[in-house]
């Protein structure tokens, strides 16, 4: 009965990975496909491996400069998103007051902005602020919703962190900012870990604060993949080999890091 | 956990001999932590959204700036009226109680199957929470080119044998918005698996077996112990969920455009395209406010019942 149990379930989840994997290994295989096979009707599975789409999709877009302005968008907002969102979580989980808690919970409001509500009037005053067109204005907005969403993620686990070890360390004379810099900072470096790659997955596959934000020469790889999609002259196999450039990146981070993926969201459980 | 805080710290007052007593310098030192955070939401978060309930109020349109005036509440009016806006919002509450719905039923199933910590699990957890990672903007064209009726892999197959419109699933009235729920559940149901199989992990055991000893029943046990103690997960995925899917834009941007017709257009879609295609500001400030609105009470809600586990769970 337990045998069956179990193989039932190893079955359950076979059938899982194939449904929410297969999908995915469709689009990166179409980069590897002649035209051909792509348009072939009726459709098959077979194909002989080409990188003739790559060839493509490098003399459409410069990909360098794509990959540089992703790198650049989702670096910057990940950086200013935990130097703000870091400190503020600890102060917030370490103050007693009401206040120290609605504000926490104000932040986490603020994730919940839709990204429109945001972006129109944002979108005006980066246009008085002649930032409009510029890599900038995508990082300031980005770290808006980010930081609050780290302040809140840090909230969670700075409070789930027993505080005698910070005391401790005051009463021996360690300055405040030691206390958080050196004792608290690393019990949570996990959660900081978490936040990064949260921050880092929403702003490398975010397309649309580029696509009202940037212009041509600063737009990320996402935004590209959106124009590819609306051009009538690019075939599934260009986007395939583009998209190769806008997932697997990401997905191979997340792969790495994955323990700290899956430990970021049990603490914030909490 | 019960050491008292106070005695701790008046310990502290006593070691830290300054002109501020250490309770002051501890708040002031809290404080400049929080400040910039706290300031930088407020600059670049709060201060444009309340600049975007004003345009809320004008006939604004930035192709036609001379056209400029106050309407007072004439933009939500509008809305009320407009046969648009009440299928947006419709389709909206669809897809997202659908697709929330079917996350978490089978995002429980899932964290179930996974609850044991093997190495076959584990391996299954990194490679599920794939869909997660990818660019929703990929998603949405994976399912796009997999359900095309004349040469997707899937597409073509569901037309020959009658299962979906001669045209494709998406192109039909009927099924297009079913599938962007599909889309969805493929791409989210791996997260509530996530956040659900942390609360499962986050259980006693002991208290479990014990309830086994004792002659309870599975479905009893996860009735009477399981759920009740998982609420703080379950309301976790329920409004992260809940929330994003009442915000979906990505996917239906690119798998249907808002169509047929307008049979899949979200209020998300319709402020952008009103907005940032038209240049309507106006019109399109108030239909984004119309939704933070809707957010802010599905939050309110979410907020109360999570404090309130919260304070359970903690007993304060």
């Amino acid at each position: 009965m337990r045998r069956t149990l179990d193989l039932a379930r190893r079955l359950f989840l076979l059938g899982l990975l194939a449904f929410f994997l297969a999908p995915f290994l469709w689009l990166a295989t179409t980069a590897y496909k002649p035209s051909s096979a792509i348009f072939s009707i009726p459709p098959r599975l077979s194909f002989m491996p080409t990188l003739d789409q790559f060839r493509g999709a490098f003399a459409v877009f410069d990909i360098p400069s794509l990959l540089e302005s992703s790198l650049l968008i989702a670096g910057f907002s990940t950086l200013l998103s935990l130097a703000l969102g870091v400190p503020a979580g600890y102060a917030l989980a370490r103050s007693q007051t009401r206040l120290a808690m609605a504000v926490a919970y104000g932040f986490m409001a603020v994730r919940m902005i839709p990204a429109v509500a945001a972006l129109i009037p944002f979108y005006l005053l980066m246009r008085d602020l002649h930032l409009l067109g510029s890599w900038v204005s995508v990082v300031l907005i980005n770290a808006v919703l980010n930081s609050a969403f780290v302040t809140w993620m840090m909230f969670s686990n700075f409070r789930g962190l027993p505080k005698e070890l910070e005391e401790a360390a005051l009463t021996d004379g360690c300055t405040q900012f030691g206390a958080f810099y050196k004792v608290a900072l690393p019990a949570a470096r996990s959660g900081v870990i978490a936040s990064a790659l949260f921050c880092t997955l929403f702003a490398w596959n975010d397309f649309l604060f580029p696509m009202f934000l940037t212009r041509l020469d600063s737009k990320p790889i996402s935004v590209a993949l959106l124009t590819a999609y609306g051009t009538n002259d690019i075939t599934w196999g260009t986007l395939g080999a583009l998209a190769h450039f806008a997932t697997i990146p990401i997905v191979l981070i997340v792969l790495v890091l994955n323990r700290y993926f899956v430990q970021g969201v049990a603490r914030g459980v909490h | 956990m019960t050491t008292s805080p106070a005695l701790n710290s008046d310990r502290l007052a006593e070691a830290a001999p300054a002109a501020f007593g250490f309770r002051q310098r501890r708040r002031l030192f809290l404080i400049a932590m929080a400040a910039p955070a706290v300031l930088y939401v407020l600059a670049l978060g709060v201060y444009p959204l309340a600049r975007g309930v004003g345009y809320s109020l004008y006939a604004y349109n930035l192709l036609d700036l001379r056209r400029t005036h106050f309407v007072g509440f004439g933009n939500y009016i509008d809305l009320l009226s407009d046969a648009e806006m009440r299928r947006a919002l419709v389709n909206t509450l669809l897809f997202t109680v659908a697709a929330v719905t079917i996350e978490l039923g089978l995002g429980f199933l899932i964290a179930l199957a996974l609850w044991r910590d093997d190495r076959f699990n584990r391996i299954c957890l990194t490679l599920i929470l794939i869909p997660v990672t990818i660019t929703p903007l990929a998603v949405g064209l994976i399912f796009k080119g997999l359900l095309l009726a004349d040469y997707g892999l899937v597409g073509y197959w569901l037309a020959q044998w009658g299962l979906s419109s001669p045209r494709g699933l998406f192109a039909s009235t009927a099924t297009a918005l079913p599938t962007l729920v599909f889309v969805d559940v493929w791409e989210w149901t791996p997260l509530t698996a996530l956040i659900l199989l942390a609360g499962l992990k986050a259980l006693p055991i002991d208290l479990i077996e014990a309830a086994a000893v004792d002659g309870a029943t599975a479905i009893r046990r996860l009735r009477k112990i399981i759920l009740p103690l998982m609420l703080p997960a379950i309301l976790l995925a329920l409004t992260l969920r809940t929330i994003d899917a009442f915000r979906v834009f990505d996917i239906v941007f690119v798998a249907t455009a808002g169509g047929p017709g307008d049979a899949t257009t979200t209020l998300m879609l319709l402020a952008v395209k009103e907005g940032l295609s038209f240049f309507n500001i106006g019109r399109a400030s108030a239909i984004a406010n119309a939704m933070l609105i809707c957010i802010a009470l599905i939050a309110a809600v979410y907020i109360a019942l999570i404090r309130g586990a919260d304070r359970r769970a903690n007993g304060r």
